[in-house]
């Protein structure tokens, strides 16, 4: 037994007889982790993406050290209100994401189903829903969502807001682009500003947003730059700094450390060597646990991910001077929001710009708009010159997997991919 | 003239008849689905899935959806590219009803209208328009009530005919309220389309609106005698309502779910059945017998197995009888009887009364009546040990809970889904693969040293876990308590999902399997009881509820 799955299964354990022992035992197990990757980082990532590794778990910390200070947000919740009051994310799907590396996902999931949510919800959700179910995860401050992308949204943060008995505050993202659109979500936005501002007692303050939203702006710029200067060089990859990348570019976005994080990418990416094997890019979530793509995947001169969709939703097309239409701006032509084939869309110019060879179209379970898509995106894709796999599977729930199945059909498109040189 | 669908109640039927358009709700279950597996994805909902199926088969020309869920957003982006329908429209309904949504909806409408009078080469009807408001008929006496996602047209009658009660199908789209109230004399159509959009979406919310607190009055009507809380697989946003009605409602509660096709509809009949037995009184009267010889008999026609127990007048066991059911159930029950009255002594003509039950019970021509193995597992636990509350039954095909009063009689009651897992057959087909007997596997699992747990949840992804456990020289007996697992984990999950309380009886065919039962134990943090008769415990109730037939006479 590794050292995870016995962590995995005290944490387990302990949370059936005393849930807050249990949170503490898993803030020391993550405080550890922290403590890894200052003082011992994979030295086979870039500086960047060990600094990434290291501002995700600070990020993940932050509710369980303070969880008065956070409020629970969905990933595509915009971040910049937040900060302007002081509030750290506290976010569903990357705890989820961080509980399923710790081992405890199982007895979450289960825990969430015993009480009758169905077992096709997605398992980020789920995993999070039945953590805070069995207590094992702090009261947040408040909890702002938003309707974008995922069904699952409307269900559990209202589910949360009752658990925990503490203020909600909705998003509603319409389906269709257009300017009527952007100041419906504009409005709704000013008034989270006033309920941000009532629940925390600070003041948001408009000149300050726009110089976050200008950071963010920034970020996305250069953050581009990067993908695009990535296309002909070796970047040596693992499965979850382009996951991180997917959720600091959301939930840290108009951040400095976020900021710092594309200038060091862009810093390094000029010392990077020149491209080796074959360019993945990877659409909707990693499931960083499985062997089976680690093997295909993990430092691989043969093949790496170059970008992961989720880093690349949010494009820097909009005007800080109005900070609120900019965040509707920003949320209304979400390259996931609207019909599936913006989403192709999106897809396929950031692959063509990262220098991809393939694309992995992921079906993680329960996500029935990334599934509903699955065809239509394969058609889209190579038409326009990028290969694509279809990979079913779970990003977070190991029960989901058929690892037998991953292997094979991932190892057959690299194969495919690398026809000429087998 | 082909007929205009829709999927939704937030679609403006009044404005679409005004426009000229035929309505109608798009409801039937397919057969299968074979096209939308193969252009969507097999994970989404039953429905979404439907709409594809009827689509694609040339039967619906016009359709107007609206941004319900993910799956009928995919479903609108599949067609839109399938180029299948004369006229699609997706409506982008919002999920607040605040001002500016009333606002964002009167431009919906304006929209729909526009593109629907272009198709069609027809202006606004204002006659029409006022006409198509009729309200719903609701019951006005004590009634079921059907809530959740929406239903199938084809199970929504199936419901009808085996309940006790009047139907209000009150799921989904079939709720809609609009045609309450008619629309001002005086309105231009501007004004008209402001009043309609408030008429809308002052709807009972659906789970899909961001405040939907407005539902509960769905049940909390005194003349609710139950509610069958139907969910559709794949679809998620029901079953956080029916957490909440498991906790709230103080009705007989049903929870079944459906994949949206006749197949699904067919294995739901048992669960409807037990149900309705469960909730109605006076079920048990009808076919009345009178006293003769004083034996009584009752035959189980699982998947696996049949079974046939016989009574006296003392209800003492004459005989008890299993049998593999074989390939037909009536054959298989025949065959059964005549071993049970020969080991017995007996001839047809000295059985009283019989009764039938299991998934074989209507193909028996025999019995004088037929009842759900879910009651008579509940009446035969009952029996063998008046303190359990709680039965589980892992059978061949399913594995049930059970919660029954001190009567005996039927509180609530859940089955697994239609997957095998944590049924009997997947330890079968778990022993095939790891080339051991039933008798064997029983044992095996009781001497393990390394705690292996078998992740996957699906049959055939276990069985591909365990011949790769074999591969790595894995123990036998590690491997079995990692199946035992598997099979305690899913079980004490439906018994959570029941409310199980003490004691608990565990009936069924693995009943047998030593170390399953163990494992169940630990995770249930009880003892079970296990009965020598537990097998026969469906058959048993079968018999009894025979001689009640006759001595009510």
């Amino acid at each position: 037994m590794s050292i995870v799955d016995v962590f995995g299964e005290y944490v387990d354990k302990l949370c059936d007889k005393d849930p807050q022992k249990a949170r503490v035992l898993l803030r020391t197990g993550w405080q550890y982790q922290d403590l890894k990757f200052k003082f011992m980082p994979d030295r086979r990532l870039l500086p960047a993406d060990r600094y990434l590794a290291r501002l995700m778990m600070d990020t993940m910390l932050k509710p369980l050290k303070a969880p008065e200070q956070t409020a629970i947000v969905s990933i595509f919740t915009p971040a910049e209100l937040l900060q302007e009051v002081g509030l750290s994310p506290y976010n569903a799907e990357g705890f989820s994401c961080y509980l399923s590396a710790s081992k405890v996902e199982r007895s979450c999931l289960q825990q969430a189903e015993n009480t009758g949510i169905a077992e096709t919800l997605c398992s980020y959700h789920k995993t999070f829903l039945g953590a805070a179910q069995r207590g094992l995860l702090p009261k947040p401050r408040c909890i702002v969502y938003t309707s974008l992308m995922c069904d699952a949204n409307l269900l559990t943060f209202r589910a949360l807001s009752q658990l925990y008995d503490v203020p909600l505050f909705a998003i509603d993202v319409p389906l269709q682009q257009n300017e009527e659109n952007v100041q419906y979500v504009a409005k709704q936005l000013r008034d989270l500003a006033a309920f941000l501002e009532k629940h925390t007692g600070k003041k948001v303050d408009e000149d300050s947003l726009r110089a976050r939203l200008e950071t963010s702006k920034r970020t996305l710029e250069k953050f581009r730059q990067f993908q695009m200067a990535r296309a002909d060089r070796y970047i040596p990859e693992d499965l979850v700094s382009p996951l991180y990348c997917g959720m600091t570019n959301n939930l840290l976005l108009g951040t400095p450390q976020e900021e710092k994080y594309v200038d060091m990418l862009l810093h390094d990416v000029q010392s990077a060597p020149a491209k080796k094997g074959k360019h993945i890019y990877w659409m909707h979530t990693i499931p960083f646990w499985s062997e089976a793509v680690q093997k295909e995947l993990l430092f691989n001169e043969n093949s790496q991910i170059v970008g992961c969709e989720l880093s690349q939703v949010n494009e820097p097309d909009f005007d800080p001077s109005s900070p609120y239409e900019a965040l509707a701006h920003r949320m209304v032509y979400h390259a996931l929001n609207g019909s599936v084939t913006r989403r192709i869309d999106a897809g396929i110019r950031h692959a063509k710009e990262a220098g991809a060879d393939g694309v992995v179209w992921f079906d993680h379970w329960g996500c029935k708009h990334t599934m509903g898509g699955a065809q239509l995106a394969k058609h889209k894709f190579e038409e326009a010159g990028l290969p694509l796999l279809i990979l079913d599977g779970d990003g977070c729930d190991r029960s989901h997997g058929g690892e037998g199945q991953t292997s094979t059909r991932l190892g057959a498109f690299l194969e495919m991919l690398n026809g000429d040189k087998l | 003239m082909n007929k205009l669908y829709y999927v939704c109640k937030y679609t403006p039927i009044e404005l679409l008849e005004a426009l000229g358009a035929d309505c109608a709700n798009l409801n039937e279950m397919p057969e299968g689905f074979e096209c939308a597996d193969q252009i969507a994805h097999p994970n989404i909902c039953g429905f979404g899935k439907a709409v594809i199926e009827q689509v694609m088969s040339g039967q619906v020309k016009e359709l107007v959806l609206v941004n319900c869920c993910d799956t009928i957003r995919s479903v609108y982006d599949i067609l839109a590219e399938s180029g299948k329908l004369d006229f699609l429209y997706m409506l982008d309904m919002l999920r607040s009803t605040g001002e500016c949504s009333r606002e964002r909806t009167v431009a919906q409408l304006h929209g729909l209208a526009k593109a629907y009078s272009e198709y069609r080469g027809t202006t606004f009807d204002r006659e029409a328009f006022f006409k198509a408001f009729r309200p719903n008929p609701k019951c006005k006496g004590p009634y079921i009530s059907i809530l959740g996602a929406r239903m199938g047209a084809e199970l929504y009658d199936m419901v009808q005919k085996c309940m006790p009660y009047p139907v209000e199908n009150d799921s989904c789209v079939n709720n809609r309220s609009v045609g309450e109230m008619l629309p001002p004399e005086d309105a231009d159509f501007d004004g008209l389309m402001e009043w309609y959009a408030a008429e809308l979406l002052r709807q009972l919310p659906c789970m899909r609106m961001m405040d939907n607190t407005g539902r509960r009055q769905l049940y909390n009507n005194p003349n609710l005698k139950g509610i069958i809380y139907h969910t559709v697989k794949f679809c998620d946003f029901y079953s956080f309502e029916y957490a909440q009605v498991k906790r709230d409602a103080t009705v007989p509660l049903l929870k079944i779910e459906s994949d949206y096709t006749l197949q699904s509809s067919g294995q739901l009949l048992t669960r409807l059945q037990a149900f309705a037995e469960s909730i109605a009184v006076d079920w048990q009267e009808g076919t009345e017998k009178k006293m003769g010889k004083g034996y009584f008999a009752g035959i189980d026609s699982g998947s696996t197995s049949t079974d046939v127990v016989i009574l006296d007048k003392d209800k003492n066991i004459v005989t008890g009888i299993i049998l593999p059911t074989g390939a037909g159930a009536a054959a298989g029950a025949e065959r059964a009887l005549e071993e049970a009255l020969q080991d017995a002594g007996l001839e047809r003509g000295d059985i009283d009364a019989m009764v039938t039950t299991g998934y074989g019970r209507t193909a028996i021509s025999e019995g004088d009546r037929s009842i759900t193995e879910i009651t008579c597992h509940a009446k035969g636990a009952h029996f063998l040990d008046p303190s359990v509350r709680t039965v589980i039954d892992i059978g061949g095909q399913d594995s049930k809970v059970i919660r029954l009063d001190e009567n005996g009689a039927v509180v609530n009651f859940v089955m697994n889904d239609k997957c095998a897992a944590g049924t009997g057959r997947f330890l079968e087909m778990m022993a095939r693969t790891m080339e051991m007997s039933l008798d064997e596997m029983s044992k095996a699992g009781l001497k393990y040293k390394e705690d292996i747990t078998i992740s996957s949840m699906c049959t055939v992804f276990a069985e591909s876990e365990v011949v790769s456990l074999i591969a790595q020289n894995k123990a036998t007996d590690d491997i079995v308590h990692g199946l035992n697992k598997a099979v305690a984990s899913k079980t004490a999950a439906l018994a959570k999902r029941v409310g199980g309380e003490e004691r608990y009886m565990m009936t069924g065919g693995v009943s047998k399997n030593q170390s399953l039962v163990k494992t169940l134990e630990e995770k249930l943090g009880t003892t079970l009881v296990v009965n020598d008769k537990a097998q026969l415990c469906g058959a048993l109730g079968a018999a009894l509820f025979a001689m009640d037939m006759v001595e009510r006479a």
